[in-house]
């Protein structure tokens, strides 16, 4: 070990030099790497099709997954967290839009904030059991998931309810999802971009954002360094809930009608794009950056694969859950590789 | 006597260190055979060698006479070694008969020979004197005597002409200690060889024939038991010390910062007080189990507390979680770094800086104040090498990760640290360089509590030790009666020598 202060020797610029390079890596291909897979799939789409690099499909692509992008954020959080996934996202995505319509008559306004308390309180629920009792993630809210779902059937008989589009509020709810600003930027765009930059602030450039960082690479690390663990897990649980709340707003404003199945898909989608986007299962790995890029693959995908000959709807579930499959592989491949017994 | 077992120059390299150097070892059939030695000695690497953990070790083991590669511990276990381990390897919710019989279960066509196992495991029981209790009884609802019973129980079935025993006693109390060494002994009429390791002097002193001493990885010598004294037997282990190359301080303590009263938790420590004072190094020797770190982790908030107060420059400080440990200015080094102490998959900054987070944040939002400044700091005062913020900490060696860890607390800037075995495993640069940090942030006037089982380490950076045994604080040494062989002995609770109370 070399314990010269006057100069550095030259195995310290080595290791200076390794390290620096090891981080443009990273910084470049690591959570990056997906967009080389966005930048494939906007190939492939190209030699299939000649419109598909036309700007309109491009921003309807984006329009696509716009929804996926604002759940898969909140996820972002819990996976960072080390807690995987809110398996209870359809439902809060349901209930959300379920509320808001019912609130409608108040006021659009109203209703939106109806609709996002709802999704608040439903991930507060979920952030005190796994945050605070330490209940299993998966379990806890695949049971929350039930529970909630089978309470919102029972309540409301697995009707759909509508939206009145005769009345104001009707209307102002449903230019949610079919608005637009400055002429062309749709509004559900603009509500992706939004969330995706908070989502980025939070997680970067707050002390919350670096806590919940250090709490999903090593909790007990963590908290004897003094972090809040447990609420830092809470959280990430509220602001999944409310990311899930808006996302099935949208949801709700393109459907016209609150119904309970409105999120089904949504939460294996969303891991997807947060995991192809680099952030690790493990934990404490993983940026926006990365998140927004899986969902543009997500959304490319849902573009470039009807266009290619045999591909119906079940051939691209099919091919969404294998790749799934082979990029949490890959994840847990390149983490044992690196001699990570937690991968 | 005929040599059960025989060593001849063996050596294990770690990455880094030479763990075992040339050990030749010569154990009897029927004999009792204690290894000593301190933490770190190489005792727990020769066992590991003989249950057949390596195959990459160096020099010859004979067992009756015939040359064996140990090179897997089915190899071991054929040539009729058997272990018996510190912690209990046994899965609680299945039958102490499946336990015991675990990869020797009988079959009869395929399917499991229930009478036969019943039959064996009766058997194996009856040599352990647990002929009382039914096969089929899940292991998690025994005492932890008879669990550990029911573990000594599997290795004789196997019929070792050979058994390891790690810290058999750890566990025990002082008559179930008595009806152990009544089935050691019970053994070695049997003609079997036991190897008996342990830190307890007095057990050794009770059980063994002979006893042979290792020393940072080297065998300083084989004895006949009444040959030896404890203070020899202890002066075996310790050796010339090594303790020049801690450095030396001249400053003496100031005011009172930290004073303990009393503080308890049931079943782990009991009414234990003691102060320290700014400018000094408390050190808190005892064996591995006495409670040292259980009362330090209480006394962080880390663990709960049953009793007791502790005051902090004067002012009543109750923490209840590390948050408020850390926010009062108490700085708890764990022992266990990998799984407690950092976050190995993040970089080195990061690490650095995970215990003062809110102190750079301006309403809530990350501003990083000083932290490039903070870090490089650190870094440097440190010698963290590679000096690369942006580097995985997991790609450190151990002696700089340990350098991280005691940099993340020195940046917390505590009144009060706490060291809990601060050097353990570590290259010994780095541990120089540690104790210089810690000596440097006491000679400016901070206080720190260092546990640690080295007891050169201990002695050489401590104003004063303080011995804890079962759970209590039986005593201080202090001066120039602060040996190693003064705690070494004290610690084992043999005459207590310079203890002041």
């Amino acid at each position: 070990m070399s314990q010269s202060n006057e100069s550095p020797s030259g195995v310290t610029i080595f290791w200076q030099k390794c390290g620096r390079l090891a981080g443009y890596w990273r910084a470049v291909f690591g959570s990056g790497s997906v967009y080389l897979f966005v930048v494939s799939l906007l190939i492939l789409g190209r030699l299939i099709s000649p419109q598909f690099w036309s700007g309109e499909n491009l921003l309807q692509t984006v329009k696509d997954v716009s929804i996926l992008g604002v759940v898969a954020t909140g996820i972002a959080f819990i996976t960072l967290s080390g807690n995987f996934v809110d398996l209870s996202i359809p439902v809060i995505m349901a209930c959300a839009g379920i509320v808001a319509v019912y609130a409608l008559p108040l006021g659009a306004g109203v209703a939106m904030l109806a609709g996002m308390v709802t999704g608040c309180v439903m991930g507060c629920i979920n952030g005190l059991a796994v945050g605070y009792l330490r209940l299993n993630p998966i379990l806890w809210t695949l049971a929350a998931m039930s529970v909630m779902d089978g309470v919102t059937r029972w309540a409301y008989g697995g009707k759909w309810v509508y939206v009145r589009a005769d009345t104001a509020p009707g209307a102002a709810f449903s230019a949610l999802y079919r608005g637009s600003l400055f002429g062309f930027l749709p509004v559900t765009v603009a509500l992706f971009a939004l969330v995706a930059a908070a989502g980025h602030f939070l997680m970067r450039h707050t002390g919350y954002g670096r806590q919940l960082r250090m709490t999903g690479a090593s909790y007990e690390a963590a908290r004897l360094s003094g972090i809040p663990v447990r609420r830092a897990v809470m959280l990430s649980f509220v602001i999944s809930g409310l990311t899930a709340a808006l996302g099935g707003l949208i949801k709700t404003s393109f459907s016209m009608y609150g119904d309970v199945e409105i999120g089904l898909g949504y939460d294996f989608q969303a891991i997807t794009a947060v995991v192809l986007g680099g952030v690790t299962l493990a934990g404490g790995r993983g940026a926006m950056s990365g998140v927004v890029g899986g969902v543009l693959v997500m959304g490319l995908l849902g573009r470039v694969l009807p266009l290619i000959p045999h591909v119906g709807q079940d051939e691209q579930y099919a091919i969404r859950g294998a790749l799934f499959v082979a990029v949490v592989g890959l994840n847990l491949l390149t983490l044992r590789r690196a001699g990570r017994s937690d991968a | 006597m005929s040599t059960a077992l025989e060593l001849k120059g063996v050596s294990k390299r770690y990455p880094g260190t030479l763990a075992v150097s040339e050990v030749d070892l010569h154990v009897y059939a029927g004999e009792v055979h204690a290894l000593l030695g301190e933490n770190g000695a190489g005792k727990s690497t020769l066992m590991k060698i003989l249950a057949g953990s390596f195959d990459d070790y160096t020099g010859d083991v004979f067992v009756d006479g015939n040359r064996i590669e140990l090179h897997t511990p089915a190899i071991a276990r054929a040539a009729g070694i058997g272990m018996i381990h510190q912690e209990l390897s046994l899965a609680p919710p299945i039958s102490i008969a499946e336990n015991i019989l675990a990869g020797r279960l009988p079959t009869r066509l395929g399917m499991l020979d229930r009478p036969a196992m019943l039959i064996e495991a009766r058997r194996c029981l009856a040599l352990v004197g647990l002929d009382h209790l039914g096969p089929l009884t899940p292991v998690e609802e025994l005492a932890q005597h008879e669990a550990q019973l029911v573990e000594i129980a599997r290795a004789l079935g196997r019929e070792p002409r050979i058994l390891v025993m790690d810290e058999p006693t750890s566990s025990l109390s002082r008559e179930e200690v008595q009806r152990l060494f009544e089935i050691i002994r019970g053994l070695r009429h049997r003609g079997i060889a036991v190897i008996y390791i342990s830190h307890h002097l007095p057990e050794v002193f009770e059980v063994a024939d002979r006893v042979t001493v290792l020393r940072d990885g080297r065998k300083v010598g084989t004895h006949e038991i009444g040959e030896l004294s404890s203070q020899q037997l202890v002066k075996m282990m310790v050796g010339s010390a090594v303790s020049d190359l801690i450095p030396q301080r001249s400053a003496q303590p100031g005011e009172l910062r930290l004073r303990v009263e009393g503080l308890s938790r049931w079943g782990f420590f009991h009414d234990c007080s003691f102060q320290v004072r700014a400018g000094e190094i408390l050190g808190i020797g005892g064996l591995s189990g006495a409670g040292r770190s259980e009362l330090v982790r209480s006394l962080c908030g880390i663990d709960p507390r049953d009793g007791g107060r502790i005051l902090l420059n004067d002012r009543e400080i109750a923490p209840r979680n590390c948050a408020e440990a850390v926010r009062t200015g108490l700085a708890y080094l764990t022992e266990d770094r990998k799984r407690e102490g950092l976050a190995l998959r993040l970089t080195l900054a990061e690490n650095l800086l995970a215990a003062i987070i809110p102190r750079q944040c301006r309403m809530g939002v990350y501003v990083g104040r000083d932290r490039s400044e903070i870090v490089s700091r650190n870094m440097d005062s440190l010698h963290i090498q590679p000096p690369e913020p942006d580097r995985e900490v997991a790609m450190l060696s151990g002696g700089n990760q340990q350098k991280v860890l005691l940099a993340k607390w020195l940046a917390t800037g505590p009144e009060v640290l706490i060291l809990d075995e601060p050097t353990r495993g570590v290259d010994v640069g780095a541990r120089v360089t540690i104790h210089r940090a810690v000596a440097e942030m006491a000679d400016r006037g901070g206080s720190v509590i260092l546990i640690s089982s080295d007891l050169p380490e201990l002695v050489g950076l401590s104003n004063r030790v303080l011995i804890m045994r079962h759970g209590h604080l039986v005593g201080e040494i202090s001066g120039d009666r602060c040996t190693e062989e003064a705690v070494l002995l004290a610690a084992n609770g043999e005459e207590p020598v310079g203890l002041a109370r």
